[in-house]
């Protein structure tokens, strides 16, 4: 079912993007216009999911269930409080918070050993790229 | 003459101690990388590729390529030690290498695995001398219309490889060049598919889509089944191969180095399919192919030897034509173009102590594997030993801080979150994700290439047919579509 509805997304997606490109213009006076080879790519997506929806489906993918699921979701948690927190708190505390979510919520370790791995770790981190590599990682109100 | 003149050029460039000290890092790097489960070359060099901007472009770039040959080498001793690959390459390593040492003998299993690495990685390295600039010289005549069809015979040659579906193969490809769409026309700086976002105004990051794919994605499957293992590593005796051992392994090393180093050339060729095919080999020719499995060292010797000379091979289709035949070529190809650094024909003519450092590093850099390969062993499997529940928050840590020090973007890390989430899902969906970065890397080159053609041709696309190299490498694309749909057809009972 899932590999059904992606394929028509890829229908969906490929029409909407090919129009859009034919908006932009195909040829005009001057040779080739933006539109012309994203209108091509759009087409071949399109066209490469109707044959995928016509095909008889494969084996059924193993998607995860039960505690791989919640890993995995842990994971994607952990990055989206990433993303959505690094310009207000700075990487550190971001990345603190990130780290003990992840060791609490997938590897499920105690409150001690995750609090002083995310500290080990994001310091390191910080203290690797931040000041020896002198990248500018992004600070928060604090200065840090 | 010339190969050789331009050889001491580059061993001049390299031979300093900031390009010796890079290439020695970069080969500890891939190493480490190769041996860690769950880190790929791609993955370590998208992380690393930042730091080299900081470099002159000779240093990072001796770097990222030591990277992805130094994993290479560290790749065995994970699949010899663990039954799991360190990285792609050395899926086939785990089949015979593993089983030798369940049976007591990981170490010449490590032995053969690293020396036939350094034997076919010097041997690719001496054909790359020689024939890069050959390929460069005939290549340098190209106008716009032959490069377009170069780049299409490329892509083909990539989706004629992929193990997969070639639709979902086709579909990729198509995906990666919508995606390199979106931001400013290079032509005529109109904007498209931004819907006013100043954000998607400048494109979609290489490094972000990179991260996403392969690292972000790789750390949603492992995370996923975190999986126990047992490490053999308190049976490592004697690395040094018995008599025996090298009789055994002598030729399945020099077939691997030919087969690896031909395999590289090809678009959608490289380390991984080099590896499979010398598996394949050296069990079909075998006097006694029921021993493969069980712990027959040819088939740790062929496959290590062919993915080290397969790397070889990769870099002169990049660094010659300007073509990427894989993944991680891609991205070097996207780390010269960030230089500023065009890559093509005109490449080896323009920057030649660029080209020989690179080639001169890495007969350097196959000497520092050795030794890191087979003195330091023991100090791989100490790394053998830490958790990936403990070392996967770290990895993690390290893409958030690769993506966003790229454009200092924190848009960066939603792009690299979707393109994560994405990969895992089109994995899980058996879609390879090779054909899409290499689109995604070359797109923009193609697009140029076709509007430059249609511009100074009167007859419109005629001009790709009218010109003779460019009709004959279409003329091979065209062919190799067909046998790749005709072998789906075979495989599938038809497309539909």
């Amino acid at each position: 079912m899932f590999e059904r509805t992606l394929n028509v997304f890829w229908i969906v997606f490929g029409a909407a993007s090919a129009a859009y490109a034919w908006s932009l213009g195909m040829v005009g006076p001057a040779g080739p216009e933006s539109g012309l080879f994203p209108f091509i790519a759009s087409v071949i997506v399109s066209g490469a999911g109707i044959i995928l929806l016509l095909r008889p489906l494969g084996v059924a993918p193993d998607f995860p269930r039960g505690g791989g699921l919640w890993r995995v979701l842990g994971v994607v948690v952990g990055l989206i409080v990433m993303a959505a927190g690094m310009p207000y708190l700075g990487f550190s505390v971001t990345s603190f918070i990130t780290m003990i979510i992840l060791l609490r919520a997938v590897d499920q370790s105690s409150w001690l050993s995750a609090v002083t791995l995310a500290f080990i770790s994001t310091a390191s981190v910080f203290w690797l790229f931040g000041q020896m590599l002198g990248m500018a990682l992004p600070r928060g109100p604090w200065g840090w | 003459m010339e190969a050789l003149n331009g050889l001491l050029t580059g061993f001049g460039v390299i031979l300093t101690p900031s390009n010796l000290y890079l290439c020695f890092l970069g080969s500890l790097i891939g190493t480490l990388v190769g041996v860690l489960p769950g880190v790929g070359p791609l993955a370590a060099l998208a992380l690393l590729l930042p730091v080299t901007f900081t470099l002159s472009p000779v240093g990072g770039l001796v770097m990222l390529c030591s990277i992805f040959y130094g994993a290479m080498y560290g790749g065995s001793t994970t699949s010899i030690l663990l039954n799991i690959p360190g990285e792609a390459a050395s899926v086939v390593t785990c089949f015979d290498g593993h089983q030798m040492a369940r049976q007591g003998r990981a170490g010449p299993a490590l032995g053969i695995a690293a020396i036939g690495s350094f034997i076919a990685g010097t041997l690719g390295v001496v054909i790359m001398t020689f024939f890069a600039p050959a390929i460069a010289a005939v290549a340098i005549r190209f106008g716009p219309p032959e490069n377009f069809a170069l780049m299409v015979l490329g892509l083909v040659c990539t989706l004629f490889m992929i193990s997969g579906s070639t639709i979902k193969g086709v579909l990729m490809m198509a995906l990666g060049c919508l995606t390199a769409a979106v931001g400013l026309d290079v032509v005529n700086g109109r904007e498209r598919y931004t819907f006013g976002s100043v954000d998607l105004s400048g494109g979609i990051e290489l490094l972000a889509v990179v991260i996403g794919l392969f690292g972000i994605a790789e750390i949603l499957s492992n995370v996923e089944t975190m999986a126990k293992t047992t490490l053999l590593a308190d049976r490592i005796r004697g690395l040094w191969p018995s008599l025996a051992d090298w009789r055994a392994s002598w030729r399945p090393i020099l077939r691997g180095s030919g087969l690896g180093f031909l395999l590289g050339l090809v678009p959608g060729g490289g380390p991984v399919t080099a590896a499979f095919m010398s598996y394949a080999l050296e069990k079909r020719i075998a006097a006694q192919p029921e021993r493969f499995g069980k712990g027959a060292i040819e088939g740790v010797a062929g496959p290590e030897s062919a993915n080290n000379s397969a790397v070889a091979g990769s870099l002169i289709p990049v660094l010659s034509l300007g073509i990427p035949s894989n993944p991680v070529t891609a991205l070097l190809l996207g780390a010269l173009i960030i230089q500023g650094i065009q890559p093509g024909p005109l490449f080896i003519a323009q920057r030649p102590d660029l080209f020989w450092g690179i080639v001169a590093s890495m007969y350097i850099g196959n000497v520092f594997l050795l030794l890191l390969n087979l003195p330091l062993i023991g100090l791989w499997v100490q790394f053998l030993r830490i958790p990936y529940r403990v070392m996967f928050p770290v990895v993690l840590l390290l893409c958030v801080v690769g993506t966003y020090s790229a454009n200092k973007n924190v848009f960066d890390l939603w792009i690299m979150l979707g393109f994560g989430i994405g990969g895992y899902v089109l994995r899980k969906l058996e879609y390879d994700l090779a054909p899409f970065v290499i689109a995604f890397v070359l797109a923009p080159l193609l697009e140029q290439s076709l509007r430059q053609s249609l511009v100074m041709s009167p007859d419109g696309a005629m001009i790709l047919v009218k010109r003779p190299v460019a009709a004959v490498l279409l003329a091979a694309s065209a062919l190799l579509t067909y046998l790749m749909f005709r072998r789906q057809t075979k495989n599938e009972g038809g497309l539909s």
